[in-house]
């Protein structure tokens, strides 16, 4: 056990002294470290990197046939073209509500339901209820839409349930109604996600050490106490880990999902920056505008994440960076 | 680990969130140094052009076309009736590789979705030849950034068959020109204009014998013959379950009542003037008019949500709608088989269009010879020539016969010269539809970039079990001069056109639902107008009228 730990020490001993030159050594003793991680920078490089190069567009007047590099330069036209759109601030409120509500419901529910289970005694219920609850994350999205289209019609499962404890007297047309889209958005993605969600809590919560729930029983704290005192500040800095990262997404919500579900009926509430883009760029093949209207929108993810970041940073020292 | 892996750790994720918003764009520039484009004069390709060993005329073009097999690739939707994957097993086009000696790589979307087609024009790889299903108004756009290949001299040298058929209809030359004087696609050809496939209302006959109604002359008739329906259970089920009028969309409803208040939801032509329906000041009363059909539920209180066919044909073939709006063979020979030996008395016949409160009563509808879809030339390819031979040859009287009818012998046997089907094409035992099992065959008529045979359309009409042809009944109905004809746009044009357009569009879809089911007052229709005036129609349509005198200049 010893010896390879003095061998380390001498290695960067020797560093030291050759401070002038540089050393391939460190590297090469770690070489099969390195390879392992070389296929995740490649990765990052070609596929995440190399077209963000194609983000220029948003300032060109692009045509695939002439390339990128052939397209002629028309500055800012492309964003002023957005910010002048009749609907931008309609997008631009559904956007933020449909994610900010997203955020409020469904962030606190997954660590609530990580709490839950592990406050389970029974074991094989715990396993169950893990189970089902990670089921959804694993179905396809359009196999999702299609359940929901039928849990939320006149006839299906939720009006049913609704119509038969009385709460309603008529079905609801929860899909051609304005009012409920974003619930349903809500509400469904919190039953896809809540499962798979609280699987980085339990972890983090296995991580507490045992010996401290021992300690607070001795001192008499009952379960509630153990929570508060114990679970939740040994699982905060995770918490606010993943709450600075969604909020850096904040303004990405899942257009594909919305498209699914949304109709005429419902662009009031449902139609979104990105939803916005796919009818206008893809379906119009006007590229460069949704190039620019997706840089915009990352411009202020970016924004946020840097703001919720100093925030976390400056109030309970947990931060990115 | 030490801090700053970590924090590296951290931050990777982020960067890739940025980077994933963005990269949509990206990966299109690796055509930025192909300038060398495939010359569009035929004289500096390689003389391939030499009659090859024992070839033969089809229509003054020689085949085989090439001596040595040569392959194309052409990206083409597969089309939901169709239910093999790869066009090659259809007989038609086995046997048109036979004779040409062209090989055909089918690059096949399942879908004919205007979005898998974006994505293949945005890629900037393109495969030889392009279906579309738009290039009525798309070729231009696409010919100008460069995508298409010019097809005038290709078509004076290699195409005698197509070039044979200008020559006789002269209009169709105007009809695929863009407004630079270019032919960036060949077209479907329907070369007799009454021969045109129309959709128009299907009514379910044998409820309205059951009630002892007639079949609906006005609009008035209409609303009195749907609230029969729904009121007096005529699927007698005892239950209130018919859904008198259902669609998959709204446009659909809109062609069936929207002429008999003189107006259309899009676009049309009145009195040589190009209008928007939803901007003139008729258009109130068809809002009004559905509004009362939504009120009542006479029109499906779903029909925002169920928008496939898919939801349709099961609402009819479950015995609960009443009325739709649809095309002869897919809507009403698709439910006229699967009905068959199913139901006593299933029975759908063609309505004549309603009459609306002022008189007007007419079927508004195309009649250009040449349709919007067809094959365009992608300025990729290598081999112009032989493209061009190849697309030739779908409109020589062999490939005519071969994409309507399939091999002779196979699908169908010539009867004193005539092509007549197989009954096992018109009346598969093999469990799927007749239009299905003739798809294993041909490419079926109206869909592709040839000349749609009527023999073809006829037969499967009668193979469907009706006997009078609803195209007959319409005759005196149908008004081809409200219909905008295929327009084509300047780049210019476009640029004002579409960023307008797109806010129009929404607006329209969600302010006229909205009236429909009454969530938003119809009353004050002049708002709208007001609206859509300040969201730039003037404008739109100063460019449509334009185009359109250009359209009527040619």
């Amino acid at each position: 056990m010893a010896v390879p730990l003095n061998a380390a020490k001498a290695n960067s001993r020797k560093l030291r002294t050759k401070r002038s030159s540089v050393s391939l050594k460190p590297i090469m003793s770690n070489r099969y470290l390195y390879l392992m991680l070389l296929p995740t920078v490649l990765y990052f490089l070609i596929f995440e990197y190399k077209p963000m190069y194609g983000a220029i567009i948003a300032f060109k007047d692009f045509n695939p046939f002439a390339g990128v590099a052939g397209s002629p330069w028309v500055g800012f036209k492309n964003f002023e073209k957005f910010f002048e759109s009749y609907y931008f601030f309609r997008l631009l409120k559904n956007t933020f509500l449909m994610s900010f509500y997203s955020l409020l419901f469904i962030f606190p529910a997954s660590l609530a339901f990580a709490l839950l289970l592990n406050e389970l005694r029974l074991k094989k219920l715990k396993s169950f209820l893990q189970t089902v609850s990670y089921l959804p994350h694993f179905i396809s999205l359009i196999v999702i839409c299609g359940m929901i289209i039928d849990f939320t019609k006149p006839g299906g499962i939720i009006n049913s349930l609704l119509l038969g404890i009385g709460i309603i007297s008529e079905p609801i047309q929860f899909l051609i109604l304005p009012e409920w889209f974003r619930t349903i958005y809500v509400g469904s993605g919190m039953w896809q996600s809540l499962g798979w969600n609280s699987i980085i809590y339990l972890a983090a919560l296995s991580g507490i050490n045992p010996s401290l729930y021992e300690a607070a029983v001795v001192d008499g704290a009952g379960r509630w106490k153990q929570l508060t005192h114990i679970t939740l500040p040994g699982i905060l800095p995770t918490v606010l880990i993943l709450l600075i990262l969604n909020v850096g997404t904040l303004l990405n919500v899942g257009w594909d999902k919305i498209i699914l579900l949304y109709n005429p009926g419902t662009y009031v509430t449902a139609d979104v920056i990105s939803t916005f883009v796919y009818r206008r760029g893809v379906m119009e093949a006007d590229y460069s505008f949704s190039a620019a209207v997706g840089l915009f929108n990352s411009a202020i993810n970016f924004a946020l994440l840097v703001l919720a970041n100093r925030i976390s940073r400056k109030t309970t020292e947990n931060s990115l960076w | 680990m030490n801090v700053a892996k970590r924090k590296l750790a951290l931050l990777l994720p982020v960067m890739t969130l940025l980077a994933a918003l963005v990269s949509a764009c990206g990966g299109s520039n690796n055509n930025a140094g192909s300038t060398a484009e495939p010359s569009a004069s035929p004289g500096a390709q390689s003389s391939t052009s030499a009659p090859v060993e024992g070839s033969r005329s089809a229509g003054g073009l020689q085949v085989p076309i090439v001596a040595d097999k040569l392959e194309l690739s052409l990206w083409s939707p597969s089309g939901g009736n169709f239910r093999g994957t790869n066009f090659n097993e259809k007989l038609s086009f086995q046997q048109m590789e036979e004779n040409t000696n062209i090989h055909i790589n089918f690059q096949h979307s399942t879908e004919a979705s205007a979005e898998a087609f974006s994505l293949l024009m945005s890629s900037g790889k393109l495969p030889d030849i392009i279906y579309n299903d738009l290039w009525g108004t798309d070729s231009g756009k696409y010919g100008a950034q460069g995508a298409l290949l010019p097809l005038e001299d290709l078509i004076d040298q290699y195409a005698p068959n197509f070039k044979k058929i200008l020559d006789s209809h002269p209009d169709i030359r105007g009809q695929i020109t863009s407004p630079e004087g270019h032919i960036y696609y060949l077209p479907n050809l329907v070369l007799d204009s009454q021969d045109l496939t129309q959709m128009f209302p299907q009514v379910r006959s044998d409820w309205v014998e059951k009630l002892g109604l007639t079949m609906p002359q006005t609009t008035e008739d209409w609303y009195n013959m749907l609230k029969a329906f729904r009121e007096q259970d005529p699927n007698g089920n005892g239950k209130k379950d018919e859904i008198p009028l259902v669609t998959v969309n709204l446009e659909n409803i809109m062609m069936l009542f929207a002429p008999a208040f003189g107006v259309e939801y899009g676009f049309f032509v009145d009195n040589g003037e190009v209008k928007y329906g939803p901007n003139d000041p008729r258009f109130k009363d068809v809002v009004a008019y559905l509004n009362r059909l939504y009120k009542e539920q006479l029109l499906d209180p779903n029909y925002l949500v169920d928008t496939t066919f898919q939801t349709l044909t099961e609402k009819v073939t479950t015995d609960v709608a009443g009325a739709w709006f649809g095309w002869s063979g897919s809507y009403m020979g698709n439910f006229t088989t699967l009905m068959e030996g199913k139901h006593d008395t299933f029975k759908i016949a063609a309505a004549i269009p309603p009459k609306g409160p002022n008189g007007d009563q007419r079927h508004v509808s195309f009649r250009w010879q040449a349709a919007a879809h067809g094959l365009a030339v992608s300025s990729k390819t290598a081999h112009p020539e032989e493209v061009m031979k190849w697309l030739d040859y779908q409109y020589s009287e062999e490939g005519i016969l071969l994409n309507n009818f399939g091999v002779e012998g196979k699908s169908y046997d010539l009867v004193n010269g005539e092509p007549v089907y197989k009954d096992e094409v018109t009346h598969p035992t093999n469990g799927l539809t007749n239009t299905q099992e003739l798809l294993n065959h041909t490419i079926g008529g109206g869909s592709w970039a040839t000349v749609a045979d009527t023999r073809y359309a006829e037969q499967i009409r009668k193979a469907n079990g009706q006997t009078e042809n609803p195209l007959e009944i319409y005759k005196d109905y149908i008004d081809f001069d409200a219909k905008l004809p295929p327009v084509q746009f300047t780049a210019e044009e476009n640029e004002i056109v579409v960023p307008l357009m797109a806010d129009i569009q929404t607006y329209v879809a969600e302010t006229i639902n909205a009236q429909i089911m009454g969530r938003q007052s119809f009353d004050d229709y002049d708002k709208v107008m007001k609206q859509l005036e300040q969201m730039g129609i003037g404008e739109v349509l100063k460019q449509y009228q334009a185009a359109y005198e250009r359209f009527k200049g040619k």
